[in-house]
């Protein structure tokens, strides 16, 4: 029983993670159509930014961590006005071949300015714990989990009762007729890379403390694309569930079937490969994903 | 208030969608625009509205004023700041959204927030069906009530000069003079000029001030709306008015018929 919590509490902490990028990836495809294979380096690049200001400059933990986010929307905002404002509705093989070479331009950067070696971040709750329940957890699960909540809720917020967020919904559905309503469809690819990049930077940032800064991180961007893709691409609450998902399969897989030994047969590390199994058989089922809806019927 | 002046436009640099058309809507009135399927009307209010790059049109002669200043080279965004709104062909209501959200999104360009709530209510006074829909998914609607939405997002903007692309496609007659009057009275009691593009004439003349009639790209004859009414052209090829009991060939019924069914 102890074990399960403290399994779901960690579970959760990685989904949340797998959350958060999946909603950056959603939201930039869902806007302008384009697969971001890059995501998972703009998370890695997020957790060097904190790296930087907080490790190397010695600025305030909360300090780092906020500007970090902000380069990092501004870092999605260039992004966008470099490469894929002219690529906009061009065929959906270009866009993700320049995700792609994006991903290793920002990978082999990242190398060039700091290295290939492992740091770490001290955040005010690294190596400090709490008890719940009878259960000694890290306290940077808990804010990791609180923390993307509290974001969850804002993006909800914003896309269903502001002005920008609705406008950026009715965007991403017709974009021509929002040009009609006074939208510059520009301005809102821009803004959906800018948050796209900024909530990854919170996910590299979070993802520092539960492993290290290093280049590798990217890799996470996989997994938030099962998350996104098992979600149904389509919303932000899919990706949350698909997020919240994953995290919590790996985590059960990696504690009761990595290492088992069934009739001889002994099971490796199976953490990632329950965690795609799991999204191929959703697929299997639902192949819009969990959320994913056809389209509403033009009458 | 809109002049547009020898206007010339190009699809993909080569199709002459547009062979110097010039018309006028002054402010408060109602004009109509009439011509058959690919006369080249939609062609024309999207370049009014700026709409260019995404459909390849480029305007190779002329000119677009609005409110004496030129806007022939301004983005979609820069003319309906200028006050000029269009309510699309097909109605392209944002069927994801609900009832409220479209409003909310139509109203984008209004500077002054605080305004929202007047303007919304101002609508609803319109459409009071749409009151009764706030909350639902406007892919649910009917077809009437779509239309009714795409002028009312237009209209809670405050727009100075609203664009109507047949806004009669597809709906029953009786749906058809129903948002006919609602146009009406918006430009009655708004002073909100109209420039009301149709296929179907006999609608767009029961409201209009002033008419255009454009074929193939030119602008083939125009007046007001009580001599458009009289010619006997425009009775017989857009009102469907010819005397039919003076034709004696079945061979001329039919053609008839088929034109009437093509036109109404
Ligand atoms: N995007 C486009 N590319 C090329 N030609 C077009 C395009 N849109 C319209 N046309 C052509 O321009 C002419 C006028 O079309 P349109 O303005 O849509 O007519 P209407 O609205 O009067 O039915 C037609 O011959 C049509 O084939
Ligand atoms: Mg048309």
């Amino acid at each position: 029983m102890e074990k399960a919590m403290e399994i779901i509490i960690n579970g959760l902490s990685t989904g949340a993670i797998y959350a958060l990028l999946a909603l950056g990836f959603v939201l930039i495809f869902k806007s302008t159509g384009i697969l971001n294979f890059a995501q998972g380096e703009l998370c890695m690049v997020g957790a060097f930014f904190c790296y930087t200001f907080a490790t190397l400059l010695g600025l305030p933990y909360v300090a780092a961590f906020l500007i970090a986010i902000i380069l990092g929307g501004l870092l999605g905002a260039v992004i966008d006005f470099l490469f894929f404002r002219r690529l906009v509705g061009e065929p959906i093989f270009s866009t993700i071949m320049v995700t792609v070479g994006l991903a290793s331009v920002i990978t082999s950067g990242a190398g060039l300015i700091w290295g290939h070696d492992v740091y770490s971040i001290t955040a005010p709750f690294t190596d400090k714990t709490f008890v719940l329940g009878g259960v000694v957890l890290g306290r940077g699960a808990l804010y990791t989990i609180g923390i993307s909540i509290l974001l969850f809720i804002v993006f909800v917020l914003f896309f269903n009762r502001s002005l920008l967020g609705v406008s950026m919904r009715g965007t991403s559905e017709d974009p021509h007729t929002a040009g009609l309503m006074g939208i510059n469809v520009k301005k809102i690819h821009m803004l959906a890379w800018a948050i796209g990049s900024a909530v990854a930077v919170v996910a590299g940032i979070f993802l520092a403390d539960q492993s290290f800064v290093r280049l590798p991180m990217s890799h996470t961007g996989i997994k938030a694309m099962s998350a996104a893709i098992l979600g149904g691409m389509d919303s932000i609450k899919g990706a949350i569930v698909g997020g919240a998902i994953i995290g919590l399969v790996e985590g059960f897989a990696a504690n009761y079937l990595s290492g088992m030994v069934v009739g001889g047969f002994h099971f490796g590390d199976v953490k990632d490969v329950t965690a795609f199994s799991i999204m191929i058989l959703v697929l299997m089922i639902k192949p819009h994903g969990i959320f994913g809806k056809e389209k509403v019927e033009r009458v | 208030m809109l002049r547009i002046t020898n206007l010339e436009v190009v699809y993909c640099d080569i199709i002459l969608a547009l062979k110097g058309i010039s018309m006028e809507v002054p402010s408060g009135k109602i004009v109509a625009l009439l011509g058959a399927n690919g006369a080249g009307k939609t062609t024309a209010i999207n370049a009014v509205s700026g709409i260019r790059k995404t459909i390849d049109l480029s305007i190779e002669d002329g000119s677009i004023e609005f409110e004496n200043t030129a806007i022939s080279d301004k983005e979609p965004h820069e003319i309906v700041s200028l006050g000029i709104l269009q309510v699309p062909e097909a109605r392209r209501i944002f069927a994801d959204l609900t009832v409220e959200e479209n409003l909310l999104i139509g109203s984008y360009s209004l500077q002054d927030r605080s305004k929202f709530r007047q303007a919304s209510d101002m609508v609803y006074e319109y459409f009071p069906i749409l009151k009764k829909r706030a909350g639902q998914y406007a892919g649910y609607l009917s077809g009437g009530e779509q239309q009714m939405l795409a002028i009312a997002r237009a209209l809670v903007a405050e727009p100075k000069l609203m664009v109507l692309d047949e806004p009669s496609l597809g709906l029953a007659p009786m749906i058809v003079a129903e948002i006919f009057q609602i146009i009406e009275r918006i430009n009655r009691e708004q002073s909100t000029a109209m420039l009301v593009v149709e296929q179907n004439a006999n609608v767009a003349l029961s409201i209009a001030h002033y008419g255009y009639v454009l074929e193939n790209g030119r602008v083939v004859m125009e007046g007001p709306t009580e001599a458009l009414r009289e010619n006997k052209d425009i009775r017989e090829f857009y009102l469907g008015l010819t005397e039919i009991g003076t034709q004696k060939s079945f061979r001329q019924v039919k053609h008839y018929r088929r034109r009437k069914r093509w036109l109404s």
